[in-house]
Order: structure tokens, then sequence, then C-alpha cells
């Protein structure tokens, strides 16, 4: 009896003391972890698995609806758009801001005034995506007077082409033959004829329209004077047959209308030959003479109605990739918006400089003597790049292009800001969705909690690889 | 700095929008009236307070969505009350959450005793639930002060329940007067007909472009679509295509969209930088500055959007037209509006498209009842008509309250509407952002095979969202 009294509290003791041991031991650990625990619980753990039943539950957060959630997220254009989108964002800028990033750091070993030239890289990252978005979105803008883009584009499509004294603006669509008002009509290749026919000794008069008060003034208009006939010979008139005072005469002069200078005319015979040219002048008055009896038109010539520069308009949903003829989801689904390129553009140099840090970093520590062993073989640069140097660079790298990988799955506050309203639904990705649908305009907070949910599996397995990776680092 | 604000207006909600914009206004007309509007008040509300001589005391509550200053506005419509009855009037602004927060308050047990919501509908609910009071012997013969669109719209069977206090009207043109008189314009379009064919002028002209369209996120497109059916198919049928029961692949929606594309002209062709230059610019509200540029001068004719858009027209613009007006945004530019126009002989001229807030009484107190027969006298009105930014549905408020022309004619539109209708888009619950896109993909290709396409597209994502 004795024995098993003292044995009883001899079996338990331990147990007790040993927890109790356990405590006095820890405590002083647990107290300092537990603010950091709380805390973590309460702004992540909570948040994520409110936001997993949250994609469970309708719209007003009440009822219950199961999976039917992920099934219209799978079912709606607007978001299979947004994993298009990212899918886009994922394959192509991972890459090339490792790329980049890469070039920069092994090209600034070998400069003088390296660290202020990597400064100058790195800055973008200082600078909040927003302010960013804003500067590419000028740079990108489609007015060539506001975007650098497009002006150069303009310059360069300027060699090539001319635009004529009253460029034809083909954003709206005109055409030459649009901007005939009185006895003048379309002609091949972009001319304006005549409608009547004229003989020497007569006079032909062409009115047009849609001239711009600003080109009148550039080019020196003035009042239009009826032409005099002249023997032997045909003279003209083209004036900008349009006045505020009369505007639905279309058929004579009116004290407040221009002549068309500076247009170059061409008289063509029954035969549909040339046989002379002229220009007008300030007036718009015009003269062939000495010409041979017959019939003829006057034809006002192409060349002054050559198109004027329209931008290309980088921030816009058109399709890089051919999309004609696709049903709805099909093309959320297959086009590339000129768009995404202009913002990954954008992106790679907000980004290059952090790349371009942490690939120096690693260029600094590689082994040198390798380096030299390659050189002293013979190695050309370009052979010590590719087959020493990424090598060795390699496990950087990866961590680099898996950062940036998570980096853009998450991509949001550079669409926002930098793409124009039209083009907010197509350039849209999920973490923009989740905003859109959760937070403005009518609240849905199960949708976007399940694209939230979505986007959170998405990122585990690269978030996991990144891990692995810092842990074998440790050890 | 612009651009920040026109990024984040670009998903912002566009109700919200609106009240953003209209506290705004305010601001600037309360800076520019306030000495000016305290002569007036005491002027003008001399009679109306005359009337509630008797002294009751106590206190009352009311909530509506006004914050700043519309809330300083709405305090200075209240002062008088409370200083002629003794009533000490406890405000609340609750901003853009008004119905929810009325919603659960109500649920709660604890709603305040008058009450401003921006909706209709729920004003319809509270009916259902007997949450809110007839207002009939309430109100007394104040209640002849709304036309029969406005009493309709705060009737649930056939009985009175709210007062439009203040409203809005999406049934205005902004237009250049220097850029119309500049193509020969000399008055503005009557008929839709008439619009089309200035359209044209303007465009002869060569100097302008006619119109500068917002498209933004697509808000623009739809109000501008809602504009377009509302007065060629009338109110009633509206309220069908806002209820789904009429389809969207309905040849009236189909006319809609082919007047639509005569207005935006083939490929865009009346649009400012043709349809690229109209998806690239037209952010809300980058849109205005086109037609009314705070320096140098004009590039468009007109713009389309409600009667907000006042607040963005800068303040060297004076309201209205005239020969004095100039191009020159330095020398003395002006804005003006004209009614949106109906096709000629049209039998919906006088139905408006717009949005309001609406008194209605939940707790019946010798207090709340004075207080909601003052919100519907003319004198309440009148004290925020002369402080600016403020439209009222109240008839027999003097047009000559209204700082200026503009103003006077949006009250006058809003006051004679014979049909007022709410913007359809709002009620489109849980499919309004892509209807906002199909409004975008119309405009962009207006050819029959594409329009067909995208209505049975709205019709399905319509039946997913509203379950018909």
């Amino acid at each position: 009896m004795t024995s098993v009294v003292v044995e009883g509290p001899r079996v338990a003791a331990p147990r007790a003391s040993h927890r109790r041991g356990w405590w006095r031991r820890n405590w002083v650990s647990l107290a300092f972890l537990a603010p950091g625990v709380i805390w973590l619980l309460a702004i992540v753990v909570y948040p994520t698995i409110a936001t997993i039943r949250f994609s469970l539950y309708d719209e007003t957060a009440t009822k219950f609806v199961g999976l039917h959630n992920y099934a219209s997220v799978f079912s709606t254009d607007a978001i299979l758009t947004a994993f298009k989108n990212n899918i886009i964002w994922v394959l192509v800028f991972p890459f090339f801001v490792t790329f980049i990033g890469l070039m920069v750091a092994v090209l600034t070993e070998r400069i003088r005034w390296a660290t202020a030239f990597k400064a100058v890289i790195v800055m973008p990252i200082v600078f909040s995506t927003t302010a960013s978005a804003l500067v590419w979105r000028t740079i990108f803008d489609l007015d060539p007077h506001i975007g650098v883009v497009n002006a150069i584009e303009q310059t360069v499509s300027d060699w090539f082409s001319t635009p004529g004294a009253y460029p034809l603006n083909s954003a709206i669509g005109q055409t030459a033959a649009s901007l005939a008002s009185f006895n003048a009509t379309g002609g091949p290749g972009g001319t304006l004829l005549s409608k009547s026919a004229v003989h020497p000794g007569g006079t032909v008069m062409m009115g047009l329209t849609r001239v711009s008060a600003v080109t009148l003034q550039t080019l020196g208009a003035q009042t239009p004077l009826a032409p005099q006939k002249m023997a032997g010979g045909i003279a003209g008139l083209v004036w900008n047959d349009f006045s505020p005072l009369q505007t639905s005469n279309t058929t004579t002069i009116v004290s407040d209308e221009h002549g068309l200078p500076n247009l170059r005319l061409s008289l063509v015979s029954s035969t549909g030959s040339s046989v002379a040219s002229t220009v007008t002048n300030s007036s718009g008055d015009f003269s062939f003479s000495h010409i041979a009896p017959g019939s003829y038109h006057v034809e006002i010539l192409g060349s002054n109605f050559q198109n004027a520069f329209v931008g290309t308009f980088w921030l816009g949903a058109q399709s890089i990739t051919p999309t004609s003829g696709l049903n709805q989801t099909a093309q959320s689904l297959l086009s590339v918006p000129l768009i995404d390129l202009a913002m990954i553009i954008s992106y790679i140099w907000i980004w290059a400089g952090f790349a371009m840090v942490l690939i120096g970093a690693g260029l600094a520590a590689l082994n040198r003597e390798v380096l030299e062993a390659a050189e002293i073989d013979g190695a050309t640069e370009w052979q010590t790049l590719r087959r020493v140097t990424i090598p060795m660079l390699a496990p950087v790298l990866t961590v680099v292009f898996v950062t940036m990988v998570i980096n853009v799955l998450k991509v949001f506050d550079i669409i926002l800001n930098m793409a124009p309203g039209s083009s907010q639904g197509p350039a849209t990705t999920l973490a923009l969705s989740i905003y859109n649908d959760g937070f403005t305009g009518g609240i849905h907070s199960g949708v976007a909690s399940t694209i939230a949910v979505i986007l959170f599996i998405l990122v585990i397995p690269a978030m996991l690889w990144n891990l692995k990776k810092i842990k074998g680092g440790n050890s | 700095m612009k651009e920040i604000i026109t990024t984040k207006r670009g998903v912002m909600s566009k109700n919200l929008l609106g009240r953003v914009k209209a506290s705004r206004k305010a601001l600037i007309a309360t800076v520019a009236l306030t000495t000016m509007a305290g002569l007036s008040i005491i002027v003008s509300n001399g009679p109306a307070l005359a009337a509630t001589p008797k002294k009751i005391g106590g206190s009352v509550s009311i909530w509506a969505e006004w914050t700043s200053t519309e809330q300083q506005d709405f305090k200075a419509v209240l002062q008088p009350f409370e200083d002629s009855t003794g009533i000490t009037v406890h405000y609340t602004g609750k901003g853009s959450n008004m119905d929810t927060a009325l919603d659960a308050a109500v649920a709660g047990g604890a709603p305040p005793a008058v009450a401003l919501v921006p909706d209709p509908g729920t004003l319809d609910t509270l009916a259902a639930k007997h949450a809110i009071k007839p207002l009939a012997s309430v109100i007394g013969s104040e209640a002849k002060n709304y036309g029969t669109a406005w009493s309709g719209l705060a009737t649930y069977k056939k009985k009175l329940y709210g007062v439009w206090f203040k409203a809005a009207n999406k049934n205005t043109v902004y237009y250049n007067p220097a850029v119309f008189a500049a193509a020969g314009i000399t008055s503005t379009p009557t008929t839709w007909s008439q619009l089309l064919a200035d359209e044209t002028t303007i465009a002869n002209g060569g100097t302008y472009a006619p119109v500068s369209l917002c498209t933004d996120i697509g808000w623009p497109v739809a109000d501008l679509f809602q504009n377009l059916f509302l007065k060629l198919n009338g109110a009633a049928a509206y309220d069908k295509l806002a209820a789904h029961t009429m389809k969207w692949s309905s040849s009236d929606v189909t006319n809609t969209f082919a007047e639509m594309a005569q207005m935006v002209g083939t490929g865009g062709t009346n649009l400012l930088g043709g349809m690229k230059g109209a998806l690239a610019d037209g952010s809300w509200p980058d849109c205005t500055t086109s037609v009314f540029p705070s320096s140098g001068l004009p590039t468009a004719a007109m713009v389309f959007e409600a009667d907000f858009t006042t607040t963005n027209v800068p303040s060297n613009y004076t309201p209205g037209s005239g020969s004095s007006c100039t191009l020159s945004a330095k020398a003395s530019p002006c804005y003006d509006t004209f009614n949106f126009p109906a096709p000629s002989g049209s039998a919906y001229t006088g139905d408006i498209q717009g949005s309001g807030d609406v008194a209605m009484l939940l707790k019946s107190s010798p207090q709340s009842r004075a207080l909601i027969k003052y919100l519907a006298s003319p004198g309440a009105a009148d004290i925020w008509a002369n402080l600016g930014g403020f439209a009222s549905a109240n008839k027999k408020v003097p047009l000559s309250s209204y700082p200026d022309t503009v103003a006077r004619a949006d009250a006058k539109a809003l006051t004679s509407a014979k049909a007022f209708v709410f913007s359809l888009d709002d009620l489109q619950v849980g499919w309004e952002p892509q209807l906002w896109a199909d409004m975008l993909n119309v405009l962009q290709n207006p050819a029959a095979s594409n329009v067909t396409t995208v209505e049975a597209l709205m019709d399905q994502q319509a039946t997913t969202a509203l379950g018909h």
C-alpha cells in the first residue's frame, strides 16, 4: 500500500514538474513572442481565413454559395482578361528585368563613375510607382506635342512623307473627297477634280471646306477674288467655302471667306493627261496661260492633302495579336493589348535598378580566380559572360527572377495610374480586379475574395521556392 | 496632380464622383457668395419663415449624405428654421453610404426622425416596411410645389412618402458659345436632327471638333446612351429596360445605338481626335478641358455630361452666351448649356434623367413634422439655391434665386420635367462595370453585327446579375 502511495506521485510528479519546468524555462521567450504572434494572427492568419470564407459566400457575405464564385470567376470575360494579362506580365516581365539587370550590372563593373551610374539606375525604385506611372503615361501620350515616343515617331514619319499644306486628319478618317464643297469631286489617288469642264477663255471656281483657321492663318490666306477671264488661258479660284455668316451658302463667295494659297494644281485634258501645272496665290487664284483649245478639268494634287501624323495609341487596348472573328471570351483570352507592352517597359524601368543591385552584389562575390583563369585561357568577354559568369551567378539570377514573378503577379498601381479610363478594363490584372470588384462601384466581396484566394494560390509556389532558397543559403 | 485625380476617378463609383464634384462646386460658390448670400437669406426668406412663427422647442435628428461644404450649405438652410421654431436640429452627414447606414439604423430600431436618401428605391423599400410615414397630412399644401414626375417618384401605393429636396440633371449638353458663333450657329439645337446638322456645320468649319466625348471607363457613354434612349423611347420603356423586363436586344436599344453612332460619326468623324482621341483623352474630367480650356483656344464645341460639369469649367468662364463671349480663355470666355434634344415632335422632350435626394419622415413628432414641412417649402430650397451648386425640384422656388443663367436653365428643366428617371446603370447591381465596357465596345464598333453580339452579351450579363 505504502509503496503504491509513494509510487503514484513518483510517476506523476516528474510529468507535472517537467511541464512546469518547460513553462519556467520558456515563459520569457513566450512573453517576447506573444505580441508578434498575436499581431500575426490578427493581420495575417485571420484575414486569410476570412477571405477564404468570404469567397464561399454571396455578395453581401450573408448566404453560403459554395464554389459558385469560383465558377463565375472563370466564366466572366472581364476576369479572364485579368488572368490573361497576369500571364503576359509573368511571361515577359521577369525575364527582361533580370536580363537587363544582369547586362547593366556586368557593364557598370567596367566603367568609370560606376557608383554614380548605378545610383541613377536605382533611383526609380525610390519613386512612388504612381509618380512613375504618370511620367510614363505622359511619355506614351497620343499627342506628339506631349508624348515623347510619338514625337519621335512623328519626326521619323515626316522624313518619309512630308504632310501637305492642307494635311488631312486621318484620325477622324478624313479623305480629300470629304473636303469637296462646290464644283469639286474626289479623283483618283486622293486628288480633287473640278466637276465642270472648262475651256480656254473660261474660268473655274472650286470650293473646299473643313480647312482649319490655323492653317489659313499660317499660309497667310487672303480674301478670295472672283477669277477674271483671260484670252487663251484658264483662270480660276480655289477658296475655303465656309463662312460663319452664311453656313448654308455653298455656291458663292462670302465676304469673310478665304482663298486657299499654296495649292499645287494641274490642268487635265479630256484624255486624262496633265497639260500644265501651277500653284494658287495667297488669294487662292490661279491661271493657266496659252492653253490649246479643248475641254479641261482642274485637278488639285493629292500631295496637298498628305496626311498629318497621327500618333500611335500606345496606351490603347488594340491587340498586337490578330483577334478578328473571335468571340468575346476568346478575345479576352487571346488579345495582347498594346498598353501591356507600354506598361511592361515602364515597369522594367522601375525595377531594373533593383535587379542590378542584387546581381551586382552577386558579381562582387564571384570567385575572381575563375574569371582570371578564363581570361588566361583566352576566352572572349562574351564567352566569359555566357560560360562562366552567368552559370556562377545562377542562384542570384533565379532569386531575382522568382522575386520578380511574385512582384508581377501582384502588379496593380502602375495599371491604375497609367491606363486611361477606356483601357482600364482591357489592361486589368487580378490584383486590380480585386480592388475594382471589392471596393469600387457595386461591392462584390464574394467575387473579389475569390480572386484574392486564386492569386494567393498562384503566388504560393514561387514563395515556397524562395523560402527554400533562403534556408538553403543559411545552411 | 490633375492626372492623379483623373485616374483615381476613373475607378471611383460615379455616384461618389458626382458628389465629390458637387461639394467642390459648393466650395467655390460658398467662397464667392458668402457675403451676398448672407443678405439674400434675410431678404428672400422673410415671408417663408413668417408662416411658422410658433415656437415649438425641443430637438430633431436628420440624416443626409452631404458632408463638408454641402453640409455647411445644408446647415445654412436649417438655421432660419431653428431660429424661428426654437427646435434644435441635429444633422449627421453620412457620406456616400447613406442608404446602407439608414438601412442599418432602421433594422437596429434607432433611425433618425428625418432622413434624405439619394435613391427612390430606398423610399419604396422603407414604405413597404412601414418604416416611413405618409406625408399628405403633414406637409399639406406644400405638396403642390412639386410636379407630377417628382411626386410620382415619392409615392408608394398612392400615398406620398417623400419630398425631393435636391435634384441633379443629366439633360445638359455643355457648349462653348464662342465656338458655336465661329461656326455661324446662332441658336442652340432643339431637336436631335438639328444637333446632328450643327455637328456637320462645325466640322465643315474645319477648326473645331464638334464633340469632345467623355469615355472614361464607359460611364459617360452609358449616360449618353441613357439620355438618348429616354428621348427616343420615353420613361416607361426606360424603366422596363432598367428592370430588364425589356431586352437589350430589343429594337428600341438597337435604334438608340444607331442614333448614337450618327452623333459620333462614322469612325468618330465628329469627335475630337477621332475615336482614338476620344478613348485616349476622354477620361473624366479631361474631356471637358478641350471645350473650356483654362488657357489658349478651345478645340471642341460641346461636351455632354450632367449639370455637375459646371464645377469643371475654369472660374474665368462666365455663364451664359452672347456676342461678348470670346474664344480666347484669356479674354472673356463663356460656358452655356442646352437641353439634350429629342427627335422633332417627340412626346419625350420633357423626360429627364438625373438624380436627387428625397426627404422622408421616419419618426413622427411635432418637431420632425415641422422640419419636413419646412424642407418642402420654397423658402428652404431658396437658401441653398442662392448659395449655388444646388437645384431644386420645387417649382415654387423662383428662378431668380439661382445665381446664373446656366443654373436657372438647369432648375427650370428639373421643375418642369414631365417624367424623371434615375441613372439606369446604377440599378444594374452586379454587372454595372460590364455594362460600361459593353458601351465602349459598341461605341468603337457600331456595325450591326457587333451591336447584335454585344446586345446578346448584355442580356446574358443582366440575366446572370439580376436573376431574370
